[in-house]
């Protein structure tokens, strides 16, 4: 929590530039990496793990396009077929896509804005050693019975025990945790790192829009991924413990299985294009010669699309029947969204409108990006139109606009981005002859195969069948749709090929190959361990456009907001973040158990099984356990150390009676026979209240540590912030439990 | 034709007594701050439009037990529109200079603490959607105008920490952000909760006493109890986000204030530059 400032500096010893690695034997530079925790090593490693994933990813794309290449083929079974398009849309999204943006976030965010590393490299490291483990979780489920097969967003029932018996989906399931685990973690990191950590100066309003997209997606990324979180454990415990939350034959609802998996997957939509839109935000204006025109709309419609997009995830859900007016009002919320999406294209029109335009390979793949991913807003903006969603919903129609979204979106922001950074990050620059090829396959193959996908959707080819009858012309599209995929490989190859061969021969970059405005291009390319040997003065969005142009200055001729010097404690802005995350968490899991408790939903019929009053004395032992731990921080703060360790102890032994009172309610429910399988009521009572029963043990530990840190004389005065930090949580744990004993206990709401 | 002419304009209250409330407003208006038209007076028109929506309009006749819709258009109004036109219509000098005098300056600190202001806001829509009470205010005409009174004093300290007239008074922008953005949290969650539960949270609009025409029309036309609550749940759950995210619009630009049309002006220059 104290955010290593000594280890960094430690572990970055004799890592500075490649030349001096070459002497370095072979295993330690291996171990050098594995143990780094530099977020430019961290980035990189990001970004190659999403690479090797891309490319397993783009082979099960390959089968599915060599499956569906002609009528009635056999090439792949069925069942295969359903575990390639599970698999690749899984990988795609979580090892690929949000990796490799965490991965750029990871190695520029604190350059651009000029710190030295990340708020907390050891949790960054943390962070990424949870994507290989997750990656390699969910492919390991081929070596058991079945790859999940049930599709990336897995709908119940199909994805719950009687109709999925293998452990295809149980491997999902732990995989996405875990990742969602690293995901979080990376994200509270970043959050963190952007509000505290950058140089004097560097006002958030001055912060580059590639920051500032990251920040946002950070934002998204901790109060979206816990949705999922809920969701996944709801579903792992239908599987294992019996529970049928989402299986509609013993009462549960697979409705709310989509409702649960949106919230969390629409925002994902934006965690994976904001990044993206932060990329080409930086990449044109470069290469207009101009600053971004509207900066402050850019920044701030994002801070919209941040909160809109929580508020329109039924609008993957048309066809299930919300009912006219929830349609309707979801209709209108997706609309609305592509307000501050569609004007945003306008401002980097605007950009290059009247700048000296360079036509490099990285401004050739933003110029697509702007068509392209215009062309797979528009069909989203068709889907916003109820009638046609349900015309179109479930055939290619869908699989087409999505893949203009995420690959005319995301792939070709990310490509700029390569061409546009790759040579800070090698010092070398990758070949243009080489980038222009694999632009031309790419621009190509890419609207060859994904453009024909609208053309077969609206002559009514399903998404996700393993074959196809020969209807007319349904052969030709497709055949010339799988084409399209080969040339995509083929850049791909290309790619890969410039990559390697750059990184060796490629021309020599120096500081600033493309005459960049902003911090990282202020440092050596590769920039050493400690990112700055010194920093220009920082008074406008474009620093190191003003040291190389001082008579045209950005600062000279327009204000921007001076920096106020706000740099939040770290510990407290993480505690905060990682509460914000958990309290999603929390509210599903409470709303499922609302959902099933109100009427007759198969939750409880008859009197209530629990004992209120019992509970309510131990509610307020916890309440008090809050008050304890108020009147230690104040001891702390006040330089009382005994009464400070006093008080703490009388915190842990509330929480513990709590925790004992818990384990008598649960003694006598399971005496009674009511157990978790029992009915809907058990299976919300045992899964909230157990989280809750863990996030108190949890708290308990982490109090436990700082007492005994205190014994120690490791805790005093001075870092009685950490300790503040820690009573975030305590709080929260706390407030949590005044909803849940609301919620289930007074039977409030129901 | 005619027949629903005349039932669309006897749903008009015309003899409400909230104009002397409009009345009393105007008047003390223009006794603190001058009768001057502004821009901000157009402010002022807008808050007092929104209570003639809310008791004047066919809503009122409405949201007097035959919709629960018109009921929950009338909260809204009342909580979210009508506090922050009015608040928007103060002018800002004259205010501070007021809100500086020691007797007053207790209670702007009172209002710009944002807390009470944010507990207050969701708290009067959360409690007032108990089915008792919520039935309570509509069988009871002084309890009903308790509740109104409450929405638009709960209004005023919800919208005070964003848009007070005192600078000094307001949160720090993205304090703000995230003051409103929980708040939409809020309402999203009780719009959520109104759409989806099978519990009707205002009995009385399910079971409303006999004898209405009205009521019966709107049944006729097949819209069921269900469908109003689902409706009025949808209104508590988009609309309000939908104007939070406005206001976080508007506090971003606070935010950014006072550069973008210097930009604009450097960015013509500089095209221009590289145009020669």
């Amino acid at each position: 929590m104290n955010g290593g400032t000594t280890e960094r500096i430690e572990s970055g010893k004799g890592v500075d530039a490649p030349r001096e690695e070459a002497a370095v034997p072979p295993t330690s530079k291996i171990l050098s990496w594995v143990t780094t925790v530099d977020h430019k090593r961290v980035g990189i490693m990001y970004i190659l793990t999403a690479v090797f994933f891309l490319v397993v990813g783009g082979c099960e794309a390959l089968l599915i396009r060599i499956q569906l290449a002609v009528p009635e083929n056999d090439f792949i079974s069925p069942a295969f077929f359903n575990q390639m398009f599970t698999m690749h849309g899984t990988t795609m999204v979580f090892l690929v896509g949000m990796p490799v943006l965490i991965g750029f976030a990871n190695y520029f965010v604190p350059l651009q804005i000029g710190a030295k590393d990340v708020a907390f490299p050891r949790l960054n490291a943390m962070s990424f050693w949870m994507l290989p483990f997750g990656g390699f979780l969910l492919y390991y489920s081929f070596m058991t019975s079945t790859a999940p097969d049930a599709g990336w967003f897995s709908y119940a029932p199909l994805s719950t025990k009687p109709y999925s018996s293998l452990g295809g989906i149980d491997y999902w399931i732990l995989a996405l945790l875990v990742l969602g685990i690293g995901s979080v973690a990376g994200a509270i990191n970043m959050a963190v790192t952007v509000l505290s950590m950058r140089a004097p100066g560097m006002s958030l309003q001055r912060v580059p829009l590639f920051t500032w997209m990251a920040f946002i997606t950070a934002l998204l990324t901790i109060l979206a991924l816990p949705a999922l979180n809920s969701a996944l454990a709801m579903l792992f415990i239908d599987r294992w413990l019996d529970a049928a939350f989402f299986e509609p034959a013993r009462g549960g609802s697979a409705l709310l299985w989509q409702h649960f998996f949106w919230i969390f997957g629409h925002p994902e939509v934006y965690i994976l294009v904001l990044p993206a839109f932060g990329m080409i935000s930086e990449v044109i204006p470069v290469f207009s010669r101009k600053p971004i025109y509207g900066y402050s709309f850019v920044a701030g419609s994002t801070v919209v699309i941040f909160l809109l997009s929580y508020g329109v995830w039924a609008h993957h859900m048309f066809a299930v029947g919300l009912g006219m007016f929830a349609d309707i009002f979801f209709a209108i919320g997706t609309l609305l969204i592509a307000l501050p999406t569609g004007v945003k294209v306008f401002n980097w029109t605007a950009t290059m409108w009247g700048g000296s335009i360079r036509l490099t390979v990285s401004m050739l793949f933003a110029i697509a990006f702007l068509v392209e991913f215009v062309l797979g807003g528009l069909t989203g903006v068709m889907f916003a139109a109820v009638p046609i969603d349900w015309q179109l919903t479930d055939t290619y129609f869908v699989v087409g606009h999505f893949h203009y979204v995420l690959i005319g979106g995301t792939v070709f922001g990310l490509f700029a981005a390569t061409f546009y950074w790759f040579p800070k990050m090698t010092g070398r620059m990758l070949s243009e002859g080489l980038g222009k090829l694999q632009f031309v396959l790419w621009v190509l193959g890419f609207n060859l195969t994904f453009m024909l996908h609208h053309f077969l959707g609206l002559m009514g080819m399903p998404r996700r069948v393993y074959t196809y009858s020969d209807e007319p012309g349904w052969a030709l599209l497709n055949g010339l749709s799988s084409l399209g995929a080969v040339f995509m490989a083929l850049g791909t190859l290309v790619f890969v090929w410039n990559l390697w061969v750059s990184k060796r021969k490629g021309k020599v970059a120096g500081d600033n190959p493309w005459g960049g405005f902003t911090l990282e291009w202020a440092t050596t390319s590769p920039p050493p361990v400690e990112n700055f040997t010194s920093l220009p003065e920082i008074k406008s969005r474009r620093p190191v456009w003003d040291r190389d142009h001082p008579d045209l200055a950005d600062w000279k001729s327009a204000k921007t907001p001076e920096d106020g010097g706000w740099r939040p404690f770290k510990g407290k802005v993480a505690m905060g973040a990682f509460v914000a995350s958990e309290a999603v968490f929390f509210i599903l899991l409470l709303v499922s158990f609302v959902v099933f408790n109100s009427g007759d939903r198969g939750g409880l019929d008859g009197p209530s099984p629990l004992d209120v009053p019992r509970t309510a004395l131990f509610t307020v032992i916890l309440l008090g356990s809050s008050v304890t731990f108020w009147f230690a921080e104040r001891a702390l703060r006040g330089g009382d150390q005994k009464g400070f360790l006093r008080w703490l102890l009388i915190t842990v032994v509330m929480g513990l009676v709590f925790l004992g009172g818990q384990a008598i309610e649960y003694a006598g429910l399971i005496r009674s026979g009511v157990t978790i399988n029992s009915n809907l009521f058990a299976s919300t009572f045992f899964t909230v209240t157990g989280f809750h029963g863990f996030h108190v043990f949890a708290g308990i530990v982490a109090l436990m540590i700082l007492y005994f840190l205190g014994r120690k004389g490791e805790l005093k005065q001075k870092r009685a912030n950490i300790f503040s930090a820690a009573g975030i949580y305590w709080h929260f744990v706390d407030v949590v439990w005044i909803f849940v004993f609301a919620i289930i206990y007074l039977r409030v709401l129901q | 034709m005619g027949g629903v002419w005349n039932e669309i304009v006897g749903l008009w209250s015309w003899a409400s007594p909230i104009w002397l409330v409009i009345a009393a407003v105007l008047v003390g208006y223009w006794a603190f701050f001058g009768g001057r038209m502004e821009r901000r007076s157009w402010w002022l028109a807008g808050s007092l439009a929104g209570l003639v929506v809310a008791y004047v309009s066919p809503v009122a006749e409405l949201a007097d037990g035959v919709m629960f819709t018109a009921h929950m258009i009338q909260h809204l109004v009342l909580l979210l529109l009508v506090p922050l036109c009015f608040l928007l219509s103060l002018p800002r000098e004259r205010m501070e200079e007021w809100l500086a005098r020691p007797r007053v300056e207790p209670w702007g600190r009172l209002l710009s603490f944002s807390p009470v202001g944010w507990a207050l806001g969701l708290s009067v829509m959360w409690v007032w959607h108990v089915p008792t009470l919520c039935s309570a205010s509509l069988q009871s005409s002084w309890l009903g105008v308790f509740q109104d009174v409450t929405f638009v004093v709960a209004g005023l300290f919800f919208w005070w920490p964003v848009f007070s007239p005192m600078k000094a008074q307001r949160l720090a922008p993205a304090s703000a952000a995230l003051y409103l953005f929980t708040a939409c949290v809020g309402c999203t969650l009780l719009g959520i909760y109104l759409t989806f539960t099978p519990i009707s949270v205002c009995p009385v609009f399910a079971r409303p006493a006999a004898g209405t025409g009205l009521l019966e029309a709107v049944r006729l036309g097949g819209f069921s109890a269900r469908m109003d609550q689902r409706l009025g749940g949808l209104l508590m759950w988009v609309p309000p986000c939908v104007l939070y995210a406005g206001a976080i619009v508007a506090v971003c630009r606070r935010w950014y204030a006072g550069e973008e049309d210097e930009v604009v002006e450097s960015e013509n220059f500089r095209a221009g530059e590289s145009v020669k």
